[in-house]
């Protein structure tokens, strides 16, 4: 494992700008206010030592009461000052910075909306934004450190320029003639070795803690597995669904077994020895260094003081405004190797948000047709998913029947699914052409060729959210409209029993006063939800498999009254479904291997059809 | 809310626990929170002291080499303080998570361990929501008092010491700078009591954030977003639950910049009391600037001391009030018998009775299983069907002993199992339900269930019965291969149909001599399901079992069928007799096989 940073120190810095920029989109107001809350933290300091250096100056000189008076109330007024506007901006700066935490996230939920859906399936697009999040999770590490790391860099060098300024006169001010040997204090050659010696100590004490922190980040693999192996095993307990088969199978002895793994942040793990060793040395070394700064500017100061240069009270000055320069000069060179290290996890940030869309978008729009006159055609269609070895569908060639009901059959893995996600264009096929009216699908803009279908999933999807909502798809939609969809899909009856209609929320995970819905209920939903859309295709991916024979047979029953005058797709593995629809294709290793009606395929005795129909028709239609 | 019971154990009590548990864990715990006191009040004494000594000796133009020395001493012996302070700090938290882990460890036991129905009592789940809540990380209880015991500590010692300090000073001046602590003291507390009230209405808008921001990134929803044009609707939700969220941040603005800015002024009152009566005293009693600079220092500096215990008193009473309920929360009384039980009696064949049984889960209004008698003799086959809602699961859980019935008896060869050791009872179960925990471990491991001693013959035999062989094959490292990706990111995922199949495998290894299924074929095609139906009498053989389903044709592989409905017994017997009944479930079987019957219309 290596402990540099992988990047270069420029390419870390255009990310930490690239990513401040982002930042900046977010939210408007939190970098204004970074900045100036950086400005007033880095001179407080100066004023208080400014002011408390003048009563001593005069107490070490002539004592007189009306100036000393003066000094300590300007210096409370300054001091107060400064706390309450420091205050109210580090409080601004913490609200804006809580809220940016979250809503940075949309970033992320913008890029997986506009994500190829191939790579919105693709484990590794996951993965990667897993690692962004446990990155985040266990260092700060990622996009939110931008901030801090630029606050601190903004503040450090005010803070030089600051400290600078009123040590000015202490290199200005020179010792009498009077002193003899102590005029070497005046040789611009002595300032000058004092200035590279506390420049260097800065330097290196900088350096000692930027390697000190390399090492930590360096743990991160290991650091991000323990956090997975934390949170899966150290929180198995709370998983209600769990707690049966964990009893039944004696599961605690897998569990305790493997939460002995974690030990990646405890006393045996890798950051533990790293900080045994080089890591906490270093750190200690980089945070001791730094007195030795003050000890050479109490040395120049006070030998000046000594041979009579300025009294004691501007030696506190001096040492005061020193010590803190030499502070910020450590905490820049920190600072510095913050930004090199989080560098490198912003460049996975970045890879994430770079993503590109691979997938062609067409711009043509699909003809409105009140007829709902649309014709699509598979020819001879190949698929095969990213990565696989095997094609998922093959040579598939099929053509639509305006206004009909077509079932498709098969097991699972034979491509029902993926000749749907085909036909949505979620993926595109590499070999043969989808055509709508004769035109390549891809040559539409794709919402607008998405507009003609409305696909109920298998593993379809409610939000917590207003019933309406869900129905429409958005948050301001036709009421009417929306309570015929869901008449229309059989949820009239439920509809009169919730108790805000159309307004009701679903679910409790959004918000306590919700309604929990059944299986069925949330299918009937979904259904609806196909319905309001009101497009010439509906499809409808297996969606019994999760209601009891009752509630199955009332969809089944419907089915002809819910697919209207529109060409409907119905995929099943219940073969009792294709007893209602006009034609049957049936697939299988990713082909059509026969189509035609129930009765015309039942006759092949050889067929595939017959011996999916036998396998579940044999325990109804015996004795 | 139990935030009002009162704890079981005291500040006392408590801290003896989790020092107890470092002491055996890692006793480092323990030595870095003395060491770190001692070198924080030596750090501060150093800071304390270097300005006035060195400037003493300037202002009294003493030998240079004496000047000299003194800063090298500060120097030196600040750089070693410095040194060590800093590797201290970065060794504290590694040990201290140890004891945290171990702390979690004991909540991941018992509720593994649990009597099953406290696994869904209300009051349960919220002490051990609460008692989780205090080992979630780095800043909660059980860890942070470590931080709190070595700032009592630090603080307290240093007030001690600063007291003999400035015992050459007026008293009033001590009390006035003190009275200055109490106001920034009492108005942290309002902030803090609202702040904790408030954090429930906190973990709301977190818990709308979260929930909005995993909807907008789940993969589930993804074809949905797509097809019918979500994004607009979602961009609106996200940015308004963070709209709100804002709002709700800018209160918590002002409550908390109340207390900053009173800190801010007592400080500057502070100051103006400092330097009122130390520079009338310097122009009285002839002070020097040294003298002068001791005393200011250490009067403005006092206060933190004070400060500091009372803040780090509050905290203590708080993560002791936590860690109370972590103790309370593995001490929760447990309703079954584990290890004081009796020893299940082995037998050749295993009947299980069910004696006037009813069963009422808390909170409701009706029981789920009415006054029911069934007995599932040795060796017999059981099917159980009904519609959703009829009590099917709820039965299956009170005869594997996950629930003990309201009223009545379950018995075990006609002994209650109430008498025995309940987890030797569960060792006679092999169960497939409906909800399962597949574990992120390797195939093998979630299969045998077992880290050790994995019969790989067995299992390769055991995965073949269950049709899983072909899909084990493909794996890049067969049994080896690690199963979810939340732990290690090799793992596969498997489909709906090849984990329930994963899961027969499971109970076919267990080979337990009672085997319950509780709709183990719903995500399976019909091949495969009509494959699983197969070799239904050769997974049972010689085993009394259940099989529950609502496909009926699944039944017919059983000796006996039940029909349940509201929790009784509606009908019984075999298919064909209770197809001539024409009751209720004849008519279910109807209803699902009217599309299989052939020449009918629709």
């Amino acid at each position: 494992m290596s402990v540099e940073g992988k990047i270069k120190f420029s390419k870390a810095l255009s990310n930490c700008l690239r990513a401040a920029g982002l930042l900046n989109k977010v939210s408007r107001r939190y970098f204004p206010v970074l900045a100036a809350m950086c400005a007033v933290n880095a001179l407080t300091p100066y004023v208080a030592v400014f002011f408390s250096a003048r009563v001593l100056s005069e107490l070490a000189t002539y004592r007189r009461p009306d100036t000393l008076w003066r000094w300590v109330i300007a210096g409370a007024a300054c001091t107060g000052a400064f706390a309450v506007v420091k205050a109210m901006l580090y409080e601004r700066q913490e609200t804006l910075y809580d809220d940016l935490y979250g809503r940075k996230e949309i970033l992320f939920a913008r890029k997986m909306f506009s994500l190829d859906y191939a790579d919105m399936d693709k484990q590794a697009t996951h993965d990667l934004r897993d690692q962004i999040r446990q990155n985040e999770g266990w260092a700060g590490l990622g996009l939110m450190l931008v901030p801090t790391v630029m606050g601190e860099l903004l503040e450090n060098i005010i803070g030089i320029l600051s400290g600078a300024a009123l040590t000015v006169s202490l290199f200005t001010t020179p010792v009498p003639a009077s002193a003899g040997a102590l005029t070497v204090l005046n040789s611009p050659l002595f300032i000058l070795a004092i200035a590279a010696v506390m420049v260097a100590v800065s330097v290196l004490a900088g350096y000692c803690s930027a390697r000190s922190e390399l090492y930590y980040t360096s743990a991160s693999e290991e650091a991000n597995f323990g956090n997975r192996l934390f949170g899966f095993f150290g929180f198995f307990g709370l998983q209600k669904e769990r707690g049966a088969d964990v009893r039944i199978y004696s599961q605690e002895r897998l569990v305790s077994a493997y939460w002995a793994k974690n030990f990646a942040f405890g006393g045996s793990g890798l950051l533990a020895r790293l900080a045994r060793g080089p890591m906490g040395i270093l750190s200690g070394l980089g945070t001791g260094i730094t007195v030795v700064i003050t000890g050479c500017v109490y040395v120049f100061t006070c030998m000046k003081a000594w041979a009579g240069a300025f009294d004691v009270g501007s030696v506190t000055q001096y040492v005061g405004a020193a010590t803190a320069m030499a502070g910020s000069i450590f905490a820049l060179m920190s600072a510095f190797g913050e930004l090199r290290a989080n560098g490198v996890y912003l460049e996975t940030t970045f890879k994430f948000l770079d993503i590109p869309n691979a997938m062609y978008q067409g711009s043509l729009t699909t003809e409105k047709r009140s007829d709902r006159n649309y014709e699509v055609e598979f020819r001879n269609v190949s698929f095969k998913y990213p990565g696989a070895e095997n094609w998922a569908l093959k040579n598939v060639s099929i053509k639509f029947k305006v206004g009909r009901r077509l079932a498709i059959v098969g097991e699972n893995g034979s491509g029902k699914t993926t000749f749907i996600k085909l036909l949505c264009r979620l993926y595109d096929p590499q070999e043969g052409e989808i055509l709508l009216n004769g035109i390549d699908i891809r040559k539409y803009d794709y919402r607008d060729y998405m507009d003609i279908f409305s696909v109920v999933f298998q593993d379809f999807q409610l939000i917590s959210q207003p019933l309406g909502a869900n129905v429409a798809g958005r948050a301001d939609y036709d009421a009417e409209r929306a309570r015929r969809a869901l008449v229309d899909a059989g949820f009239g009856d439920r509809l009169e029993t919730m108790p805000e209609g159309l307004d009701t929320q679903l679910y409790k995970d959004f918000t306590e006063n919700g309604v929990e819905i059944s299986g069925g209920e949330a299918q009937k939903i979904a259904i609806a939800r196909a319905l309001y859309k009101d497009a010439p295709f509906i499809i409808l991916d297996e969606p019994t498999a999760a209601l009891d024979p009752i509630a199955e047979a009332e969809i089944y029953g419907k089915f002809n009254e819910i697919a209207g005058d529109r060409t409907a797709i119905y995929i099943s593995h219940r073969l009792s479904s294709c007893r209602f629809c006009d034609e049957i294709a049936v697939f299988q290793d990713g082909s059509i291997v026969q189509r035609g009606s129930h009765e015309e395929l039942l006759a092949d005795g050889s067929g595939k059809y017959h011996e999916l129909w036998t396998a579940q028709a044999q325990y109804y239609t015996g004795d | 809310m139990n935030e009002k019971t009162k704890p079981k154990y005291g500040i006392a009590q408590n801290v003896l626990w989790i020092v107890k548990i470092a002491w055996s864990t890692r006793k480092r715990v323990l030595v870095f929170c003395l060491l770190t006191a001692t070198l924080e009040v030596l750090y501060n004494l150093a800071q304390l002291y270097i300005a006035p000594e060195i400037l003493k000796r300037v202002e009294g133009h003493e030998s240079l080499s004496s000047l000299l020395w003194t800063i090298a001493f500060f120097t030196a012996s600040i750089f070693l303080v410095l040194v060590l302070k800093d590797y201290i700090k970065e060794n504290t938290m590694y040990p201290r998570v140890d004891v945290r882990s171990v702390i979690t460890g004991k909540l991941t036991e018992k509720s593994n361990a649990t009597s099953y129905p406290n696994t869904l009592n209300a009051d349960f789940i919220k002490l051990r929501e609460r008692a989780y809540n205090a080992c979630d990380g780095n800043r909660e209880a059980t860890e942070l008092i470590w931080q709190t015991l070595t700032l009592l500590l630090q603080n307290t010692a240093g007030f001690v010491i600063y007291l003999t300090i400035l015992s050459r000073l007026d008293l009033t001046l001590i009390l006035a700078v003190a009275a200055t602590c109490a106001v920034g003291f009492f108005v942290s507390r309002y902030t803090n009591n609202w702040t904790f009230t408030h954090r429930e209405a906190e973990d709301v808008y977190y818990a709308k954030k979260r929930y909005i921001r995993g909807k907008a990134e789940s993969v589930e929803l993804a074809k949905d977003i797509r097809v019918f044009g979500l994004q607009n609707w979602l961009n609106d939700l996200l940015e308004s639950v963070h709209d709100v969220y804002l709002d709700f941040r800018l209160k918590v603005e002002r409550v908390r910049l109340l207390t900053d800015i009173t800190e801010a002024l007592m400080t500057a009152a502070r100051n103006v009391i400092a330097y009122v009566y130390l520079i009338n005293m310097a122009l009285r009693e002839g002070l020097s600037v040294a003298e002068f600079l001791l005393y200011f220092t250490a009067v403005t500096t006092f206060t933190t001391w004070v400060m500091g215990i009372l803040r780090e008193a509050v905290r203590l009473h708080q993560q002791s009030l936590d860690i109370s309920r972590v103790r309370e929360f593995l001490e929760y009384p447990e309703p079954f018998k584990f290890e004081g039980g009796e020893p299940v009696p082995g037998a050749d064949g295993y009947e299980l009775k069910l004696e006037r049984v009813s069963f009422r889960y808390p909170g409701a209004e009706a029981d789920t299983i009415h006054e029911l008698d069934l007995t599932v003799k040795a060796g017999e086959k059981l099917a159980v069907v009904g519609l959703n809602g009829a009590g099917k699961t709820t039965l299956v859980r009170l005869l594997c002993g996950l629930f003990d019935p309201t009223e009545g008896r379950v018995l075990l060869n006609g002994r209650d199992i109430r008498d025995f050791n309940r987890r030797e009872y569960y060792k006679l179960f092999s169960a497939v339900f409906q909800e399962f925990s597949i574990l992120d471990v390797t195939v093998a491991e979630n299969i045998a269930q077992t880290k050790e001693d994995i019969d790989y013959e067995k299992l390769r035999e055991c995965v073949e019965r269950a049709g899983l062989t072909k899909t084990v094959d493909g794996l890049p490292n067969g049994f080896d291969t690690h199963v979810g990706r939340e732990v290690y990111l090799d793992g596969v995922l498997f489909s709906g149909g090849q984990t329930q199949r994963l899961m027969l495998a499971r109970a076919l290894y267990k080979d337990a001599p009672i085997l319950m299924l509780d709709e183990p074929t719903a995500a399976l095609d019909p091949i495969a399901e009509n494959d699983i139906y197969m070799k239904y009498n050769d997974m049972t053989a010689g085993k009394t079992s259940v099989f529950i389903s609502h496909r009926l044709a699944s039944t017919r592989f059983c000796d006996r069928i039940i029909f349940l409905a509201d929790g009784r017994i509606a009908e019984e017997g075999t298919h064909e007799s209770l197809l001539k009944l024409g009751g209720e479930y004849a008519k279910l079987f109807e209803v699902q096989s009217r599309y299989y019957q052939e020449g009918r219309e629709f």
